[in-house]
């Protein structure tokens, strides 16, 4: 009962965010590009099956065709066709970007939250772990990662989401350090509120927009560097296509065959680009500072 | 403020200790016999029992460990395993050269494009050619740089043959060979990070433009030219000055990717190989250089930031 | 010599070399011919009649072995190394790859060096002399001659490294003197061997100084002055070229050295050689004329044609010295099994074997050949390959159970219980980095034909020799370079204790490794130490078709050995080694 007292606060500020959501988006054209790309991404992930022309793997002695009406985008180096393994790489592409985020966002916030909200040793001890994590670019991290445990789509999106905890700890406990002298947060301690509650409806909820913009902003990241880990060959070794692969298998063809070195990397860069600008509207919007 | 300099001094070293044990005890769980490599072509039981024993592989882990910590701090970073055993320092040292030429190349290229494509979009803000820097900036973030080095390469060595596709040339060797030799990587690395300061540059000047003192100095009728150099800009490079820190020691590691494009035996390109071939020593070497570029330029940065606070400066 | 004259005594030579009795081309040929400075030319010609590979260029007067004459003297060569983007080490002690050898084969020399026609002829040796049991081998080495930093050279430098590379401390080669019982000086020039037991291989194998490297001379004063790290990058020999710089990653320098034992070589003043790794810069590199010649790790496929088309380059194709399989290990299921030491008809009766033999016979090699390597390749039945022309069988690929025959292939795998494919295991297939195109193909081809489906697993080299010498491997794609002496194919690879037979597998749950049998293992031995070429290629050949037989593995392909160089390079045909890059011929036109 007592516990509702406080809970306006962050619900309070849901609704009119809504709408300013709507209306900033109907100004900004960027925004309204990356989410159509992305909408179209996404369908493209889903009916790959269908849109596809050809099994993705599928060799034939047609080597290094260039476009055409059978092979849109050309075939590779083993016959393959371009358009449907680049369609299909989108499945691993998006997926390895939100999963990878999404496990180092409940870590990372966990741990940061944990860490500003109680101080103390136990601040102490997460954040000389942070620092010594901080210390290390995420990309070194994650090929580091993927030599210990090897290749394969686990072991990338294991290496890469533990590469991106440090970055969401980071802002989780910054926001708390912060919230957890707030009014609203200090009375709901005073009449007895557990923590785990008080983390979990005030803390959190209060501290998610500058998460929210860190994970936009790590998609694009661990997208791309899903693809710099496969075009080292450290990747995903799965049936399926990645992009980074793809231009990784293209290398050695480029000069030959110029759209194996173009169009997977085209791919990349919009779904890049696109992600990059909803993040940059959802800043503007949730008014979060720019960090690097 | 010398306390706390030793005490911040201290506090890197310690994080730069944790990751070189670190380091040293997860890479013994990585799979693979660098013996059985080695000897691939011509082993025996006992001419690998003798390399084993010969290059302290023997030794129980905890022993390795402390003699290796015992050799560091004497500057000893040990000898590569493979091949004729070259000692890593020689091999760090051969290769640090070459990053830090292709980084600072790199860092000038993303100044030369980011100060002025900052500045003009700044001072033209949501202007046709605001929006077209900012657009241009988001591609350069957007583009994966090993596809950029590609591309390159199709177009300016391939193609045009105006720059070599691949090599790196000693600054001894003359200055227009290093050059040409680093143009190309130069731009691949450099693009997304002068994209990074080029927004930087735009939001902090925008910012400080809005303060007192600007609109005194313009108040005092000084032209919009010189509040702008003189007096803008500084100022806003100040924020700027802490991503230019972290961003140099990311330049070091984005140029993992590109020295392999370009095949350019860097520390990037020194560490990945290391790990690839289970090559002990040149790992820890390699890792503990890298670190301790990023826990120093972090730490320099805080350091610069107290120096130049604009509080101080303005109060 | 008029033309007139030239064809008559070349059309008599012809006649001569192809006069002999096919089963026994050496038979009226005295012992002498055998000894060196090199076989006799008529012995030669022989071997390479009977061997199908006699060409008029071998019937010129002296043979291959004579330098073209007047070739221009100077200029400098800038080499690219294909595959590589450091020359890790050059010490003969520690080399272990072909790409490393080919240059310390201008640097360094050794007793015996092989010819274009891969039979050893005398090096830093004057010549040899043979007992008749085979056992001792007496050297009488050059005199008057110095290493590049000025030292002298004698007989101790031989017995130093001997010495050193005896040693598993010092060198990875110690394995190839294991035959050899002892090395005594007679006199400052004449150095005596006494083996354990005979040796066919002895002076193409142990002596040689590119595949060899056992007996690659070392200089002494140069490995205590610069000590081992260095030596390693800067090697000090007696050969024609001396290093004169040599940054790792950056590439080696080489200039004339004058001391060579013969004044009219080398040609050039200077070679420049620079590693250059991956396809695409290597092909920049060459089209824009910033490097003449290409050596080091075969040439990407896919470069060959596009090389061939340009009017600029000199494009020459020959057998390489290797062979590729498709390794099965015979202790997992299901081509399970646990003894291949039984009559082939008893094991055809064993699923696990049918499984193999299915897999070895689906094996498309042309289609492979075609789609992998861009028709740049040669289908393989065995570790003996065309680039050893007297020894390689022509008939074996219809002769061969693991000739390819899809329905065959099939109709085993049914019988094994797997009709179409139907619940057989997903397996992996593991591949270098550099091989994942190749295994792609494989995994396609193996599909297509069987319905069986295989995972390409990449694995760093260390990960992957490791893995398969402790046999703990589905499938691997792999093999040998630089095998010139049948011993580097069936020694090596095809006996019960070969150094590749799981050499370091879990001998309580692996009793054999990859391949054991007692009837191949007794051929093998028997030819190593049979000195008349044409019984050893007897006994060569049969060993070779039992491992075929017997599917120790599914042998794949041979590689080709391309040479490319631009117009204006003058490569002679006698330093056209397969594999290698001797450069001490070569000029530019």
């Amino acid at each position: 009962m007592m516990t509702e007292i406080a809970s306006p606060a962050p619900e309070r500020a849901q609704s009119p965010r809504r709408s300013r959501l709507r209306a900033s988006l109907a100004k900004d054209r960027k925004a309204q590009f990356g989410l159509i790309v992305l909408a179209i991404f996404f369908l493209g992930m889903l009916l790959a099956p269908i849109l596809a022309p050809y099994d993705p793997n599928e060799m034939t002695l047609d080597m290094m065709q260039g476009l055409s009406w059978s092979h849109p985008l050309g075939t590779d180096d083993l016959g393959r066709d371009l358009w449907s393994r680049i369609l299909y790489g989108t499945q691993i592409s998006l997926f390895v970007g939100v999963v990878t985020v999404a496990i180092a966002l409940i870590i990372g916030v966990v741990l940061g939250v944990v860490a500003g909200y109680y101080g103390g040793w136990i601040d102490l001890v997460i954040m000389r772990y942070i620092d010594l994590q901080w210390a290390f670019p995420n990309f070194i991290i994650a090929v580091y990662l993927v030599a210990v445990f090897g290749t394969g789509l686990l072991n990338v999106i294991v290496a890469i989401s533990l590469a991106f905890i440090d970055d969401f700890a980071r802002v989780a406990r910054s926001m708390t350090l912060s919230l957890r002298e707030e009014q609203f947060v200090l009375a709901a301690r005073s009449m007895g509120v557990s923590d785990g509650r008080i983390i979990m409806r005030h803390i959190i909820p209060s501290a998610m927009a500058p998460i929210i913009v860190q994970a936009t902003v790590s998609v694009s990241y661990a997208i791309l560097g899903e693809a710099t880990l496969s075009f080292l060959g450290l990747g995903v070794e799965a049936t399926t296509p990645t992009w980074g692969l793809i231009l990784a298998e293209g290398r050695g063809f480029i000069s030959q065959a110029w759209w194996l070195g173009v169009f997977p990397g085209l791919a990349i860069m919009l779904v890049v680009l696109s992600i990059n600008f909803v993040g940059d509207w959802l800043r503007d919007v949730l008014d979060v500072r720019e960090t690097v | 403020m010398s306390a706390y300099l030793a005490r911040r001094f201290v506090g890197a070293l310690l994080v730069m200790w944790a990751v070189a044990t670190l380091v040293f005890f997860m890479l013994r769980f990585v799979p693979g016999d660098p013996i059985a490599a080695m000897l691939a072509d011509a082993g025996s039981e006992e001419a690998a029992a003798a390399l084993r024993a010969k290059l302290g592989l023997d030794q129980p882990l905890i022993v390795q460990y402390f003699y290796w910590i015992a050799n560091v701090l004497q500057g000893d970073f040990g000898n590569s395993i493979y091949g004729n055993n070259q000692p890593v320092a020689t091999i760090i040292a051969e290769a640090l050269p070459r990053t830090l030429s292709l980084a600072f190349i790199s860092f000038v290229i993303a100044i030369a494009i980011a100060v002025p494509a900052g500045v003009i979009s700044a001072t033209r803000r949501n202007t046709m050619t605001d929006n077209t820097v900012s657009f241009v900036a988001f591609l350069g973030l957007s583009m994966p740089d090993f596809w950029l080095a590609i591309l390159l390469i199709i177009v300016f060595a391939a193609n045009l043959q105006w720059l070599p596709a691949i090599g790196y040339v000693p600054l001894e060797d003359g200055f227009w060979p290093w050059l040409e030799h680093l143009l190309l990587p130069a731009v691949a690395t450099g693009t997304a990070f002068a994209a990074i300061i080029a927004r930087m540059i735009r939001s902090s000047l925008l910012e400080v433009m809005n303060r007192d003192f600007i609109r005194t100095a313009r108040a005092k009728g000084l032209t919009a030219r010189h509040v702008m150099w003189r007096h803008a800009l500084p100022n806003a490079m100040i924020p700027v000055i802490t991503v230019v820190g972290i961003a140099f020691a990311l330049l070091i590691s984005g140029a993992v990717v590109v020295e392999n494009v370009f095949a350019i035996k860097g520390l990037g390109r020194v560490l990945i190989d290391g790990i690839l071939n289970r090559d002990y020593p040149v790992v820890q070497g390699a890792v503990l250089i890298v670190s301790a570029f990023f826990v120093f330029s972090n730490l320099a940065v805080d350091l610069l930031y107290g120096v130049i606070d604009p509080r101080i400066r303005y109060a | 010599m008029s033309d007139d004259r030239l064809k008559a005594a070349m059309k008599s030579a012809w006649q001569d070399a192809h006069d002999f009795d096919p089963r026994d081309p050496l038979y009226g040929l005295s012992r002498d011919e055998l000894s060196g400075p090199r076989l006799s030319r008529r012995a030669t010609l022989r071997l390479l009649a009977a061997g199908g590979t006699l060409t008029a260029a071998h019937l010129m007067p002296g043979g291959l072995g004579q330098a073209i004459a007047a070739a221009k003297k100077g200029g400098t060569l800038t080499a690219g190394w294909a595959g590589v983007s450091e020359i890790v080490t050059l010490d003969p002690a520690q080399m272990g790859q072909v790409l490393q050898f080919q240059i310390t084969s201008n640097v360094l020399s050794g007793l015996t060096h092989i010819n274009a026609d891969l039979i050893a002829e005398a090096d830093i040796a004057e010549g040899w002399e043979v007992s008749a049991d085979g056992l001792t081998y007496i050297f009488k080495l050059r005199e008057g001659l110095t290493f590049h930093n000025g030292d002298a050279f004698d007989a101790e430098d031989l017995i130093f490294t001997y010495n050193r590379s005896k040693d598993p401390e010092k060198s990875i080669h110690s394995g190839n003197l294991a035959n050899v019982a002892s090395v005594e000086k007679l006199n400052d020039f004449e150095v005596k061997f006494t083996l354990k037991a005979p040796q066919a291989s002895f002076l193409t194998k142990t002596t040689e100084r590119a595949s060899g490297r056992a007996l690659t001379i070392v200089s002494r004063g140069a490995l205590e002055s610069m000590g081992t790290a260095q030596y390693g990058l800067t090697p000090v020999g007696t050969g024609p070229f001396r290093i004169t710089e040599h940054q790792l990653g950056q590439g080696v320098v080489m200039e004339r050295f004058d001391g060579f034992y013969d004044p009219e070589r080398p040609h050039l003043d200077k070679v420049v050689i620079k590693p250059i790794d991956g396809a695409e810069p290597l092909a920049a590199a060459v089209e824009a004329g910033d490097i003449q010649f290409v050596g080091g790790n075969p040439v990407a496929a896919q470069l060959i044609d596009r090389f061939k088309s340009n009017p600029d380059l000199v494009v020459d194709i020959k057998p390489g010295p290797g062979f590729q399989s498709v390794w099965i290990n015979p202790h997992r299921d299901p081509m399970k099994v646990e003894s291949f030491d039984k009559p082939l008809a008893e094991l055809k009766k064993e699923k696990g074997f049918m499984v193999r033999l299915a897999l070895a016979k689906a094996l498309n090699r042309d289609l492979y050949v075609q789609q992998a390597r861009f028709g740049y390749a040669f289908p393989a039945y065995g570790t003996i390959n065309p680039a050893m022309g007297f020894y390689y069988d022509e008939g074996i690929a219809e002769t061969s159970e693991q000739a390819y025959d899809p329905e065959g292939a099939k109709q085993l795998l049914a019988d094994a219980g797997y009709p179409g494919g139907e619940g057989f295991p997903e397996l992996e297939l593991t591949v270098r980095p550099s091989e994942r195109r190749d295994g792609l193909v494989i995994a396609n081809i193996l599909k297509q034909e069987l319905g069986i489906t295989l995972n390409v697993a990449t694995q760093e080299f260390s990960v992957l020799i490791e893995n398969f010498l402790k046999m703990e491997f589905d499938m691997r794609l792999g093999g040998s370079g630089g095998d010139y002496d049948p011993d580097d194919g069936v020694v090596d690879w095809m006996m019960s204790d070969s150094k590749f037979n799981g050499r370091t597998r879990d001998k309580a749950k692996y009793p054999i490794g990859y391949f054991a049998d007692s009837e191949a293992d007794a051929l093998i031995k028997k030819q190593s130490v049979t000195a008349k070429p044409d019984d050893r290629r007897a006994l060569v050949q049969e060993a070779n078709k039992i491992t075929s037989d017997k599917v120790a593995s599914g042998f794949l392909y041979h590689p080709v050995d391309v040479l490319i160089h631009s117009k204006d390079v003058v490569f002679p045909a006698v330093s056209r080694i397969p594999g290698l890059t001797d450069l001490d011929r070569v000029s530019f036109a």
